[in-house]
């Protein structure tokens, strides 16, 4: 732990030394300072790192699953493979949202956990797909991982998104915001869709990064509605829910923190044995892939629309 | 209710009955039937020489009421100078009552004791009902015990070694020498003779746990001669075998047994066994079922003796609930709503549809929020409520006043040591928040529940219960730890959770005080919001089993399954007859993959140690005569120990405390429902505190022509014709309050002809926009909004706010959008970025300050 770069080692000991200087060398220091001092300086990386991770990375972790839903929307619309109903496998992609306006193009997948969010926008599954008859509900984050749905809230209603799914296009146009206490919307006609955007926003100081409550966007389908086709899974997993996480990425967390504990003793094991350039030329790349990897993989207990 | 009017009948007839109630708006009450009759019964002992009687008695025996009944309805029975009864048999049901000295039999028969009628309508003990193959023949007694044969007012061809039949068909097997045998067939209505020789030629209604529990009943003489049992009644739904119907005349039969009569036969065995007088002392139990003197016991109610001395009082039914769909193809006129109202509306609709000038009303039993709901988008004409809904873009609206009724806590309790039932139950509202919020473990399975480990088992073991209702046992049982409850959102839920919030005894108990005796509310209900209108199961604890049957069944917590609640207050009607707790903690099959383990609905409780409570309609409980508790009306300090009712005051349904109770009411405004909120309820101690006016809500503005004009005229002969007290078509059943013109009532009455105008002249003003049907809202929309209601109002406020929205029209109000927020998602960056920056700061500073240490 004392190891880490920016701590430095001193060289000797030297009683004119600045104070500054001295904190800058651990070796006069006593032992018990030094490691609570680095036991905070790791706290706070640790911290950073994952903060940076999920409101900065994250947001070009969510443009690379973009690109590559997109270009997987598109071949399957062009094979005319892309789905129509029926029981899709979870984060496949099924739809494309446009709002010219907004600046907003996403291609949503199917599946509301935690993990689906990520990549973007969620189509709950117990609900038909974007453009058919009845009501579709998709989920998106509004924060965090490029936060898709963030300008949705303040700034989309009265537009119109458009929709293309494996059945063409679609017009909906954005309702209203409802948030708790707002009368809930009666069902839509026989042969009417409407569709709700659920995201979350953050009120009081800090609003912007305290997205607790859940929201929602009501659009109603102005287009002629698609039929539905085939039967729907009748019932999702707790985690599918809104501000649900997904636990069961668990074991697989403890896996990938265990291997980050494995890959950290042995950089320091081959530092004392080859050097410290050639340790951490090896070492951090699959560190930071590893805590990348934990990282997101933490991601997936938190609620599934921040 | 009833009890008391079977004295006031019988001894004073039923001319001071209709006078009492002269001051009526139409008429005089319908005539109910109650009958009355007395009846010198001997026993007489004949010998070659001489006859001697040895018992006379001047047998009296009234029954309460006999017309129009329905299936599944109670009478009342009651009689004096009957014989003692002795060797008093547990349960007096079917087959287990034989083993008794002296008892009454009643049984229900098919046919009239009228010898004006061709045979085949007259009543025998061919057309008796019995439950089993035992209270109908004797197969292979021998000679010397087969008292019926020295029956000395027997015909000859019942003293034969075979009688009852011809000959003995080939399935009933064989007769032998010296032993006797006696068949009693039974007569369906329709179909062959049931030849009822063994269990499998009896009628199949007859089956070992028949769904129906055995009615016919041997019940019990006290020392004084007086005694009395509810009789249940079947109709042809229940019982076709016996079809007993409006249009199938059928009689109770009540023969109290006074020993057969004997002659003098050959056989000197047979005359010592036909002369016993009864081997059990007057009022003793026989509680293991010992043999008993066959010559006295009902076994051969059959015999020419006891026959003889039958009481037959014909009965009459009235038309079968679905009359109105058979008799009459109009479109229904369907008013939606109160269960409340059922007993009511069952005597009610045949007075409509049965007439081509009026119109066909039917009753839909539904929950009062959605009924108010489908009248305001006009599905339905109108809704039967008990209070002012307040919904978002309600219309005008007005409520007439139809009945006085409410709910009653109804129970079947045995007193301990054979004693009978008990009919004093006292309850306050601690005691049902005790119930309702699951705070009794009822069995070790409940004592592993954290919080409850100090808390009596079971009601019967709480020392406030045994304050109020002394005598009763302790034993612990899962039934007793609940109250049979509703699962569906009701006005009646509301009703009683203000009768617990306004009593601060219960409302310190439901926020988490120990009662004064130390029990505590279960964790999971401590600080639940009330008054609601559905009352929630909470409890998720399952507890740690060792039974594989229950630890394969463990997914539903424990307490939610003894509650068990169900969707309609007529299931608890029926539970509480058949003594038949909803808890589903019986066990059945092996554990394998054929037979797996199921928990289900446990066994009927055995009579004689019946223990349980259920929240019951008043028409209900009148009309299968159960028998309701007693709530406080007072309130006490809570935290004083008692050891008994001393200062506080009980007050049960009858027709006195509802009065009270409706006087306590004030009028709101033109149309409006009353005022009868708790705090006017507590005004008065008389009034019963389970009181609820139910309204017939219908729109003063937007119905069309002639939906107005026919809600307008439901309202005025319900409220005036359909306020006659009896049992007849159109008559105002027991358990309702009669609305009249003058006396506490009036109010209630003039306000319900006010609405009924208002209704069919349609005055209300049009909605403002107009918007037809525009917003009307429903509790169906969001289940997280469901139960709570205000605070101690009258009204059930609508969740969500009231006023129009500046929404799209098209986004319609269905209830609102309930609040769902996490922490981690509200809190989890702003902390995380506070232990960043305190830890990227602490971690120099801890330095620096230990350099500066070290340079010292």
């Amino acid at each position: 732990m004392t190891s880490l770069p920016w701590v430095g080692r001193g060289s000797g000991r030297r009683r004119d030394k600045s104070l500054i200087a001295i904190a800058g060398d651990t070796s006069e220091l006593p032992e018990r300072d030094v490691m609570i001092s680095s036991s905070l300086a790791v706290v706070a990386l640790i911290v950073i790192w994952f903060l940076t991770q999920v409101l900065v990375l994250g947001s070009l972790e969510h443009e690379r699953a973009q690109d590559r839903l997109y270009a997987e929307l598109r071949q399957d619309l062009a094979a005319g493979t892309a789905p129509t109903g029926g029981i899709i496998a979870p984060g496949r992609p099924v739809a494309l949202f446009e709002m010219n306006d907004l600046g907003l193009g996403e291609v949503v997948v199917e599946g509301t956990s935690a993990g689906q969010t990520i990549g973007g926008p969620g189509h709950r599954r117990d609900t038909v797909l974007p453009g058919q008859a009845g009501i579709c509900v998709v989920y998106a984050r509004s924060t965090t991982f490029g936060g898709p749905f963030d300008a949705m809230v303040s700034d989309a209603i009265g537009k119109n998104l458009t929709v293309v799914t494996g059945q063409g296009r679609s017009t909906y146009r954005i309702e209203g915001v409802r948030r708790p206490g707002d009368p809930a919307p009666a069902p839509p006609a026989e042969g009417q869709g409407r569709l709700t955007l659920v995201t979350s926003e953050g009120s009081g100081p800090l609003a912007a990064l305290r997205p607790g409550q859940v929201v929602y966007v009501e659009a109603s389908l102005q287009s002629k509605a698609h039929p539905s086709g085939g039967q729907r899974v009748n019932t999702i997993s707790a985690s599918e829910n809104a501000m649900k996480g997904d636990r069961s990425v668990l074991p697989m967390l403890a896996l990938v923190l265990g291997g980050l504990l494995v890959a950290l003793v042995g950089s320091l094991l081959a530092r004392e044995r080859f050097g410290s350039v050639i340790a951490w030329t090896v070492g951090i790349p699959i560190i930071a892939t590893l805590a990348w990897f934990a990282a997101d993989l933490a991601v997936y207990l938190l609620p599934n629309i921040v | 209710m009833r009890r008391l009017r079977v004295l006031v009948l019988g001894l004073v007839g039923l001319a001071i009955a209709s006078s009492l109630s002269s001051s009526g708006v139409v008429a005089a009450p319908d005539d109910v039937g109650a009958f009355l009759q007395t009846k010198s019964l001997t026993r007489e002992f004949v010998s070659t020489d001489s006859t001697e009687t040895i018992d006379r008695r001047n047998v009296t025996v009234a029954v309460d009421h006999t017309k129009n009944l329905r299936g599944r309805e109670r009478v009342s029975v009651s009689w004096t100078g009957a014989h003692p009864s002795g060797g008093r048999a547990v349960n007096p049901f079917g087959e287990n009552g034989l083993d008794q000295e002296y008892p009454v039999v009643i049984m229900q028969c098919r046919g009239r004791d009228d010898v004006s009628l061709p045979p085949a309508q007259r009543l025998r003990p061919e057309t008796c009902w019995t439950s089993t193959v035992q209270q109908r023949s004797q197969r292979s007694t021998p000679d010397g015990s087969a008292v019926w044969r020295a029956d000395a007012r027997a015909k000859d061809e019942d003293t034969g070694p075979l009688s009852g039949v011809v000959s003995l068909p080939k399935a009933c097997g064989s007769t032998a020498d010296g032993f006797s045998d006696r068949v009693t067939t039974f007569v369906p209505r329709k179909g062959s003779t049931f030849t009822s020789c063994n269990e499998e030629s009896m009628a199949p209604e007859a089956a070992v746990d028949a769904s129906f529990p055995p009615a016919e009943t041997a019940a019990y003489t006290g020392r004084d001669g007086k005694g009395s049992a509810s009789f249940e009644v079947r109709s042809s739904i229940e019982n076709e075998s016996l079809g007993c119907d409006a249009s199938t005349a059928c009689s109770i039969v009540v023969i109290p047994i006074m020993g057969i009569s004997c002659e003098q036969t050959s056989s000197r065995v047979l005359n010592q066994n036909c002369r016993k007088t009864g081997r059990f002392e007057p009022g003793s139990s026989n509680f293991d079922g010992q043999g008993v003197d066959d010559a006295v016991s009902s076994r051969y109610w059959w015999s020419a003796s006891n026959w003889e001395n039958r009481f037959s009082v014909p009965i009459t039914f009235g038309p079968a609930p679905n009359v109105c769909d058979v008799l009459d193809d109009r479109t229904p006129f369907g008013v939606y709503g109160s269960e409340l109202m059922t007993q009511a509306t069952l005597q009610w609709a045949p007075a409509y549809c049965l007439r081509k000038d009026r119109f066909r009303f039917q009753h839909n039993v539904l929950p009062d929020n959605a009924s108010f709901d489908l009248m305001q988008q006009d599905e339905v004409p109108g809704a039967f409520v008990t209070s002012r809904k307040n919904r978002p873009g309600a219309g005008p609206t007005e409520y007439a006043p139809t009945a006085v009724t409410g709910f009653a806590i109804s129970y079947v309790i045995d007193k301990p040591d054979n004693a009978g039932d008990y009919g004093r139950l006292r309850l306050n509202a601690r005691l049902l928040a005790k119930l309702l919020t699951q705070s009794y473990p009822a069995s070790d399975l409940g004592l592993q529940h954290p919080g409850l480990s100090k808390n009596p088992f079971s009601i019967n073991q709480d020392p406030e219960f045994k304050a109020l209702n002394p005598g009763l046992d302790t034993r612990a049982r899962e039934a007793s730890a609940v109250l049979m409850s509703l699962s569906e959102s009701s006005d009646v839920i509301a009703a009683i959770t203000r009768y617990i919030k306004g009593d601060p005894e219960a409302s310190a108990f439901m926020a988490g005080t120990a009662d004064p005796w130390g029990m505590r509310i279960n964790p999971s209900y401590r600080g639940l919001r009330l008054p609601r209108s559905e009352w929630p199961l909470l409890d998720t604890f399952r507890p740690k089993v060792s039974q594989d049957c229950f630890a394969e069944n463990n997914d539903t917590p424990y307490l939610s399954r003894l509650a068990a609640p169900v969707t309609a207050f007529s299931k608890i009607s029926e539970a509480l007859l058949d003594a038949w707790p909803f808890a589903q903690t019986k066990c059945t099959g092996q554990g394998n993959a054929q037979f797996p383990y199921v928990l289900g609905r446990g066994d009927r409780q055995g009579v004689g140690s019946r223990m349980i409570l259920g929240v019951t309609t008043i028409g209900d409980a009148a009309r299968y005569d159960l028998r309701t508790a007693a709530l406080q009306t007072t309130t006490v300090k809570p935290g004083k120990r008692f050891a008994d009712a001393t200062g506080r005051v009980f007050v049960g349904p009858t027709d006195a405390s509802l009065a009270s109770a409706v006087r306590a009411a004030r009028p709101t405004g033109r149309g409006q429902p009353f005022d009868l909120s708790m705090d006017r309820l507590r005004t008065r101690q008389t009034a019963y505190p389970g009181t609820l006016v139910v309204y017939t809500a219908a729109k003063t503005s937007g119905l069309d022509r002639a939906t107005a004009r026919t809600m307008g005229r439901f309202i005025q002969i319900a409220t005036t014709e359909g306020q006659r007290r009896g049992s007849g078509n159109g008559f105002l059943p027991e358990g309702y309050l009669p609305l009249r013109k003058t006396g506490p009532t009036a109010a209630l009455f003039a306000s319900a002809q006010q609405v009924a105008v208002d209704v069919a002249a349609q005055v209300g003003q049009k909605p403002d926009g107009g918007g037809a049907g525009g917003g009307a809202g429903g509790g169906a929309g969001s289940g997280d909004a469901g139960g709570d209601l205000p605070d101690n109002a009258p009204d059930d406020e609508a969740p969500g706010t009231g006023g129009p929205t500046d929404q799209d029209p098209r986004l319609q109000s269905m209830g609102e959008t309930s609040s769902l927020s996490t922490f981690l998602g509200g809190w989890g960056v702003p902390i995380l970025l506070l232990v960043a920056i305190g830890c990227g700061l602490a971690a120099p500073v801890t330095r620096i300050l230990a350099a500066r240490r070290a340079l010292r």
